[in-house]
């Protein structure tokens, strides 16, 4: 029976748009009654989903362990896809259509026993894909086998070559039978495959695709149409088949663990390769483009462009799409090519749109060479690993999900607490607002209160949320990361790590801290650079930051602080009274920083700026007076010298108001201060009295000014403290009660029994 | 014949334009003296059969090339965009050549150019003696490229005030200048086309009207990719020029040369060659160009006042001097980089110590 069947081989390159529009006609003409195509053989379930009319490309086949779901590999397939586009062929007319490789319990169970035991979201591609591995730059061709042939055509890179030779090519005459043929030939060439795990895997899943073909026309099939990676191929001819007893016994030896496989919404950014999935494809929404519109490709896409452009807000009129067009087919034919790529339609682009810029250029790769298209699954989809593992969270802290809201109070220095109040941060990070924090009650930091509310939405929320990652944890970490590569600006970044600290994501923190340092380095605000320090410094010193994390936020901290330094005066020039007084509270905030971190090296360069900032001529005199103020509270300025800059900052000479400013800002806007500060007092009280009758006169209007703004019983206060200090007879030192000869020993010792009473000696 | 101080393009390289003539086996634009494909292996250089080689002009991409002789092509007008030093004026000298065999229809933009150098003028004599005839026309570059049909090169044409700019709209949609005082029509002969050069630092000075902009096809000329590539192109140019100059000091040593490479390509890429950290830009352009000539002056230092070998004590000056242009905002950014990077990197002390002393 064996010989009335006819197999097929399809050798295809994974998203290729010229292969699936080749394929789709192969098979037509074919009239298959089978189709095997490479894909989990165990992924027979969710096979049926396909016809579901809510099932939208992009989409992934997701495989995983159930009780670990970092342990995963993805299927992705886009509507260009040849094997979606085999398995709807199938599906639509009603003909056995199956998947043939080696099923994802074993895939999952070789990366384990290989040591590669994270098969995360960053290696899924090395597991799922086959052929086009050009990311990972192996020694050895198999993983990629057409940058070989490529390099024999005179290509740069094997993507290209495929590209020009067989995705866009409008007829695909034994264009089956020639890829068949040329991979023979190099699979022939080649010594076998240097990696032990690569090649054992390899074996594996060539060994089953012939073991499920065998069944297959065991079965009795007639015609078998073979979809498969193009390297492939030459594994499946039944000619060359060895052995079926071999391929069993090999099949027998491989170990298998417990595996789930479903369906989750892929996206286009996903499937390209720049976001760190190794057999992507570099422009799906360029492919996406080849496969809707076979005619007029050029016209079309450059006229997608300029209407993109329109959409912005950019000039782009018709005119210019000819000249676009002409461009981009005088370049294609300069270079020898039948047809303008994806390259020439940039560079036509860029330089009849974009006048040379390269912005405009990376938003038309943005939206339409990867685009911005997301896949949907149908509803009674199964779930997906981060689904479960909220669940798993869920049960394990004892909060189940409610409609109706509730108030939860946690105390974080209980575990159990902890776990819920990190698992709040986490999902809030991740935009699922199941909680919501409310302000807490009483000065304790370790208090937190939630809002807790189970809404429908929050399920596809979740979902929404499994592309970061199988676990909340994974998922919030990788999203933070996602997050801090988006947000615009430092005080926003600031924002963030506030929010990665809370929900203890160290990874996250990491690059977080990297992007702000990098930001911060471009900044040259000094403004918002003195708001992102506080938080961070915070963080330092009283955060329960990891000591990794301590380390890197420090050297940010050294940085900020280094930054600050350098362009506070320059940043201080020539404010006004308003802007003067917005940058004394962050001056004073600083200040404040600084003194919490308690490092010298701060510390001294810090004093050196404020000595900077208060000799500096022509200085706003609210930012003079409080610096000089500061160096007196660090005892960097003796009271003496104080006093020397209050006469001068305050002599006849200067300009009334910025000496009134400069006393505001030396007093800090608050008579209780100079009440209370010992040193304060002494400086004012020297320089009053230092002062003669006549200067005196002078400078009254202003003191008046500054001293008139305090509140009357303050300024009652201090007119008692003078003159009590008048009695005390030391000018210097007007507030001390000095021991000696006006100590009343008798009224002293009248309050001693009180005390005792109150202390319980 | 006299010793010019400098041959055009055309007759320096008389030998390699024949030699690619003579294989030139492919369609040629109409009165195009070369192939598309010649003029492009002219610029980008390579061999030719077994005996002739062509001395690559231009270092650097070969898309930028290729975008530039496909916009000649279609007969779109080429603008090429780029800061200062990056080469515009020498590709653009090189393309005229390839293409037209002559390079010296040219007009230099400034802010007095004025409407006859991009149209046409009278000789005055004549018209007051004649009237208006055509004897009495002075035509201006761009005319005679049109009637001869070759390329006309317009050098900074954002320096030119826009009235004049606006006067080339009809020369390149129409390919025809009118001249209504002869109520004639000048049409272009196939062939012809203009390759103008702007400075994108100053973009602002006469920024083009759209509808000119619209007639142009923009390629920009980047600074060079690699550091290798930025070294070689400096030393080669330095070493010429030393001998332009007679400088008696020894050729700059390769380790000075990409020492102030390495500076000028992490300041304006605003991050250390490692990626470790990140650094604020200076508002100078710091092209090839200026290394070249802080490299050049450093030489001349070490020669005139030094022991001729080149230090970094000669290369401080220039090299701050290159650096900061704008006296507040440059400076700091020069001294954070100093303190950030060149204090920290091993064997590079004694250029800090230079470097702050002057500043």
């Amino acid at each position: 029976m064996t010989d009335r069947s006819t197999v097929t081989i399809y050798g295809i390159r994974h998203h290729g748009p010229g292969s699936a529009r080749s394929l789709t006609r192969a098979l037509r003409a074919f009239e298959p009654d089978c189709i095997l195509i490479e894909g989990p053989a165990d992924a027979a379930e969710p096979l049926s989903l396909l016809r579901h009319p809510e099932m939208e490309p992009p989409v992934a086949l997701l495989g995983y362990v159930p009780d670990d779901p970092r342990r995963a590999v993805y299927y992705p397939f886009a509507v260009f896809s040849p094997e979606w586009q085999a398995l709807q062929y199938g599906l639509s007319r009603g003909i056995k259509t199956a998947f043939m490789d080696l099923p994802v319990s074993a895939q999952l169970a070789l990366a384990e026993a290989d040591g590669a035991a994270d098969v995360s979201l960053d290696t899924p591609a090395q597991v799922a894909e086959g052929l086009p591995e050009t990311a990972t730059p192996g020694p050895h061709p198999r993983d990629d086998p057409l940058r070989w042939l490529a390099e024999a055509a005179g290509y740069g890179d094997g993507e290209r070559w495929w590209e020009h030779l067989v995705e866009q090519r409008r007829n695909a005459e034994g264009l089956f039978a020639g890829v068949l043929e040329a991979m023979s030939e190099l699979r022939r060439e080649l010594p076998p495959a240097a990696d032990d795990f690569q090649a054992g895997r390899e074996l594996g899943r060539e060994a089953h695709m012939r073991t499920v073909i065998r069944a297959a026309r065991k079965e009795g099939f007639d015609r078998i149409a073979v979809v498969c990676g193009a390297w492939h191929a030459p594994a499946l001819v039944a000619d060359d088949m060895p052995p079926a007893k071999s391929d069993a016994a090999l099949l027998k030896s491989l170990p298998k663990v417990k595996a789930q496989v479903t369906w989750v919404p892929w996206t286009y950014g996903r499937l390209s390769r720049n976001s760190g999935y190794g057999a992507g494809i570099a422009s799906p929404g360029w492919y996406h483009h080849l496969w809707s519109y076979p005619e007029n490709v050029t016209e079309r896409w450059l006229t997608r462009v300029a209407r993109l452009l329109r959409a912005e807000d950019l000039d782009a009129s018709s005119a210019q799409i000819i000249e676009a067009v002409r461009l981009a087919e005088a370049l294609a034919a300069l270079r020898d090519r039948p047809l303008p790529g994806l390259e020439e339609l940039d560079e036509a682009a860029q330089a009849v749109f974009c006048f040379g810029n390269t912005l405009a250029l990376r938003l038309i790769e943005q939206k339409l060479t990867i685009g911005d298209r997301l896949g949907r699954v149908p509803p009674d989809t199964p779930l997906v690993p981060l689904q479960r593992d909220v669940q798993r969270e869920q049960k394990r802290l004892r909060l189940s999900p409610k409609a109706s809201r509730e108030i939860l109070e946690l105390d974080l220095r209980r575990e159990i607490d902890l776990g819920r109040s990190l698992l709040m941060h986490r999902l809030a990070l991740l935009d699922i607002p199941w909680g919501s924090p409310e302000q807490a009650r009483g000065t304790g930091t370790f208090k937190e209160i939630w809002s807790l509310q189970w809404l429908p939405e929050l399920a596809v929320k979740i979902i929404e949320a499994a592309t970061w990652g199988n676990t909340v944890l994974e998922a919030a970490g990788a999203f933070a990361r996602h997050l801090a590569d988006d947000v615009p600006n430092l005080p926003a970044l600031t924002a963030l790590i506030g929010r990665v600290f809370l929900a203890e994501l160290p990874d996250a923190a990491e690059h977080v801290m990297q992007r702000l340092q990098n930001e911060a380095a471009l900044a040259s605000d000094v403004a918002l650079l003195i708001d992102a320090l506080p938080p961070l410094a915070n963080a330092l010193r009283y955060g329960n930051v990891r000591e990794t994390d301590a380390r890197l936020v420090s050297s940010v901290v050294d940085g900020l602080v280094a930054r600050i330094c350098v362009g506070l005066p320059i940043a201080c020039g020539s404010l006004n009274d308003d802007a003067a007084g917005e940058m004394l509270g962050r001056l004073a905030a600083m200040h404040e920083a600084v003194t919490l971190l308690q490092r010298s090296e701060h510390q001294s360069v810090w004093t050196a700026v404020l000595r900077r900032l208060a000799d500096l001529p022509n200085l706003n005199g609210l930012i003079a007076g409080r610096a000089v103020r500061l160096l007196l509270e660090t005892r960097s300025l003796g009271p003496e010298e104080a006093a020397q800059r209050m006469s001068l900052a305050l002599s006849a000479a200067a300009d009334p108001l910025v000496a009134a400013g400069w006393l505001e800002g030396f007093l800090g806007g608050s008579g209780l201060v100079l009440l209370h500060d010992e040193p304060l007092w002494g400086v004012v009280d020297e320089w009053v009295t230092g002062l003669s009758g006549e200067l005196f006169t002078r400078v009254l209007p202003l003191l008046r000014r500054t001293f008139g703004a305090f509140a009357p019983p303050e300024r009652r206060q201090m007119g008692a403290r003078v003159k009590g200090g008048g009695q005390v007879g030391s000018p210097s030192a007007p507030g001390l009660a000095t021991p000696g000869g006006a100590f009343d020993r008798a009224r002293a010792e009248a309050v001693l029994p009180l005390i005792r009473q109150l202390l319980g000696i | 014949m006299p010793e010019t101080l400098r041959a055009t393009s055309e007759q320096q390289f008389a030998g390699e334009l024949e030699a690619l003539a003579r294989a030139d086996d492919r369609p040629r634009p109409p009165n195009w003296k070369l192939s598309p494909w010649a003029v492009s292996t002219y610029l980008l250089g390579g061999a030719l059969g077994s005996s002739t080689e062509i001395t690559p002009k231009y270092i650097g991409n070969r898309r930028i090339i290729e975008i530039a002789v496909a916009t000649l092509a279609t007969d779109r007008a080429l603008l090429l965009l780029g800061v200062p030093g990056t080469a515009k004026t020498w590709v653009s000298e090189h393309l005229a050549a390839a293409i037209s065999g002559d390079s010296t229809l040219l007009v230099q933009g400034t802010a007095g150019t004025a409407e006859e150098a991009v149209r046409y003028g009278w000789n005055y004599a004549r018209l007051l003696a004649e009237g208006p005839s055509s004897r009495a026309l002075v035509p201006s570059p761009i005319m005679r490229a049109m009637q001869a049909g070759k390329i006309a090169r317009v050098e900074e044409l954002t320096r030119i005030p826009s009235d004049v700019q606006d006067a080339m709209i009809t020369n390149l949609s129409e390919k025809a200048l009118q001249i209504p005082e002869l109520n004639e029509q000048i049409q272009a002969i196939k062939g012809f086309n203009v390759i103008a050069t702007a400075n994108d630092r100053d973009r602002g000075v006469n920024e083009l009207s759209s509808a000119l902009k619209r007639r142009f096809n923009t390629v920009v000329l980047p600074l060079p990719e690699s550091a290798d590539e930025e070294v070689r192109i400096v030393q080669r140019r330095c070493e010429a020029l030393g001998r332009a100059l007679e400088l008696p000091a020894e050729p700059p040593a390769l380790d000075e040369i990409r020492r102030v490479v390495v500076i000028f390509r992490e300041l304006r890429d605003g991050k250390s060659t490692d990626g470790k950290t990140k650094l604020k830009s200076p508002s100078s352009t710091l092209s090839t160009a200026e290394a070249i000539s802080v490299i050049n002056s450093g030489q001349a230092l070490a020669a005139h006042f030094g022991d001729a070998k080149m230090c970094a004590g000669d290369l401080a000056a220039g090299l701050t001097g290159a650096v900061i242009k704008d006296p507040v905002q440059d400076r700091i950014v020069w001294q954070e980089y100093l303190e950030a990077v060149v204090k920290e990197r091993p064997g590079w002390k004694d250029l800090y110590r230079a470097c702050r002393e002057i500043l």
